[in-house]
């Protein structure tokens, strides 16, 4: 197992709060000690970003074991026998395994010290709970069938066809395995990729809507819906300049401008590896106009 | 605190949230809208967008203090959070998430593949009128699909299918507890909810499960969910669908 980037975090956290910026104080905690977490995730990106940004914001340190998701990973004896569904993240908290990065978050925030990451308002969360959901269950996969097309299907496709057929087979889940496949041969119907750019479209829409109305998604502070939401659409500028920018989504960018300025948020996406999440660079723009090329 | 329920037959998710409501003794006007006629639709509030963009599809609506609240689960936790009475979730966070797992799983695979089996049994049937106002363009292409009995042979083999390892999941987790999380909880409603219509759907799934047979006896006797299932207005309540939620098309 990679050891921890606890020095890591540690070290970015003094030149952080050097800087004048505070509140990851808290990330004090734990050092010294072996931590009982190990967070087994991919890139600070849709669900792995998210039990990791939770972590990162509560101050819990944790073993990294990050999992190349392009290298099939997720899918070795190793990880299986963690999660046997061969998805990512997983979390191991002493002896226990946890699963499903929503469900892990609200555990992470319930479970350990530090900041609340759900409001003490019982109306806000359960409107935190219903934006997860419509990311996680209707925006989310949209978002994931463009990028799988558009970047995990060519960023493998170059390999031994014979390779990646046994890449394949070693997959537990059936959907998943047709997901790979379809990414990998570029078999996306015009339909569905026209209904997965409705989607994106109209839940950009919908998110601009409610961020007009509140400083934070779904109630006035920030909190896990926060979190599931900047791992969504931490790029959003850059993947759709026409939809999304200054001009057409002013409360967009202010909230992902704010998410991006969190401490917890720049160690987290420090820890990113690919060029994929080196996009969320975009938002150190002041000013990102409608006319910004892809 | 002002409540007031637009509900459904007493299956389903309108089954969960009256459910909760009477197991946390919260006082609430109860309002009868007919799910399968898409009566949500014409309500005052249903071109809000967490109504109208409601993940669960035709489902209850809980107007809290003039807020139009949605998703059977949350809406549950909500009255957990705010009514009196035993809790309808673990205190232990580690069972908290294996509660908010297991709904999800409920959520995600067990519900749209009910609601689609139930609705090939019991279709649900709206005017011309009421499907053009639905906002949800995704929404109002599944009642088209249903109501033009148009089901693909995969996607009903795979509804059975997710029906079958539901069961076989409460079957294993019923080993060592009485209710699925220990203490009766929102899992028990939302897994009852969704499975109480499939036992004569899909019989084979419910074959040589004692303990899900009893388990499925047990919820059905607690005071709450019988009060609930006394407001059904037609003799099987278990047999009244509607359009439920999407088939995942993508991860
Ligand atoms: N609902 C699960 C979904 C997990 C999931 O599908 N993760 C993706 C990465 S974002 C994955 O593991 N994909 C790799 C694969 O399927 O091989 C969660 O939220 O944790």
């Amino acid at each position: 197992m990679k050891p921890c980037p606890l020095a890591r975090v540690a070290q970015e956290r003094r030149a952080l709060t050097a800087g004048g910026a505070n509140g990851m104080q808290h990330l004090q905690r734990g050092i010294g000690l072996m931590p009982s977490v190990t967070l087994y995730h991919w890139e600070p990106n849709a669900n792995s970003g998210k039990p990791m940004l939770a972590l990162m914001e509560k101050g819990v340190a944790f073993n990294s074991h990050y999992l190349d998701l392009l290298n099939f990973d997720q899918h070795k004896p190793e990880y299986l026998a963690i999660n046997p569904q061969g998805t990512i993240p997983a979390m191991l908290h002493g002896e226990r395994v946890l699963t499903e990065s929503t469900a892990i978050m609200e555990y992470v925030d319930e479970a350990f010290e530090g900041p609340r990451l759900m409001p003490a308002d019982a109306k806000d969360r359960w409107r935190v709970r219903w934006w997860m959901k419509l990311m996680d269950q209707w925006l989310g996969p949209s978002f994931s069938m463009i990028g799988w097309s558009v970047f995990v299907g060519p960023s493998v496709r170059s390999r031994d066809p014979q390779e990646l057929e046994a890449a394949i087979e070693r997959i537990p889940l059936p959907e998943r395995r047709r997901a790979w496949r379809k990414a990998i041969t570029g078999q996306f119907s015009t339909e569905e990729m026209e209904e997965s750019r409705r989607r994106v479209a109209l839940g950009i829409r919908m998110l601009e809507q409610e961020l007009s109305q509140r400083p934070y998604l779904a109630s006035n502070q920030y909190s896990l819906a926060d979190i599931n939401g900047f791992n969504l659409a931490y790029a959003l500028p850059l993947s759709q300049p026409a939809l999304s920018n200054d001009e057409l989504t002013p409360n967009i960018l202010r909230w992902l401008r704010a998410i991006y300025a969190r401490p917890a948020t720049r160690a987290c996406w420090a820890l990113g590896r690919t060029n994929l999440v080196k996009r969320v660079t975009i938002l150190e723009q002041p000013h990102i106009g409608g006319g910004q090329a892809a | 605190m002002n409540l007031a329920l637009y509900h459904g037959e007493p299956n389903g998710p309108s089954l969960t949230v009256l459910a909760a409501l009477f197991a946390k003794e919260l006082p609430a006007e109860l309002i009868r809208i007919d799910l399968a006629r898409g009566e949500r639709h014409t309500l005052p509030f249903a071109h809000e967008p967490l109504v109208a963009m409601s993940i669960e599809a035709e489902g209850p609506i809980l107007l809290a203090d003039g807020e139009a609240m949605t998703d059977s689960v949350f809406i549950a936790c909500y009255l957990d959070d705010v009514g009196r009475g035993v809790p309808l979730r673990p205190a232990d966070p580690y069972a908290r998430w294996e509660t908010m797992r297991w709904c999800r799983q409920i959520i995600e695979r067990t519900a749209p593949a009910a609601a689609l089996l139930g609705c090939r049994a019991y279709p649900p049937q709206a005017d011309e009128g009421v499907l053009e106002s639905i906002v949800s363009v995704d929404l109002r292409a599944r009642w088209r699909e249903i109501m033009a009995g148009r089901f693909s042979q995969e996607q009903l083999a795979d509804s059975r299918t997710k029906i079958h390892q539901a069961v076989e999941r409460i079957e294993e987790r019923l080993a060592e507890r009485e209710w699925l999380m220990g203490a009766f909880s929102i899992a028990d409603l939302e897994s009852f909810a969704w499975l109480a219509g499939m036992v004569p759907l899909v019989s084979e799934a419910f074959a040589a499960r004692p303990r899900t047979a009893a388990w499925l006896a047990r919820v059905r006797s607690t005071p709450a969910v019988t009060r609930a299932l006394s407001l059904a207005l037609r003799s099987d309540p278990s047999a009244s669908w509607s359009v439920g939620p999407e088939i995942n098309r993508w991860g």
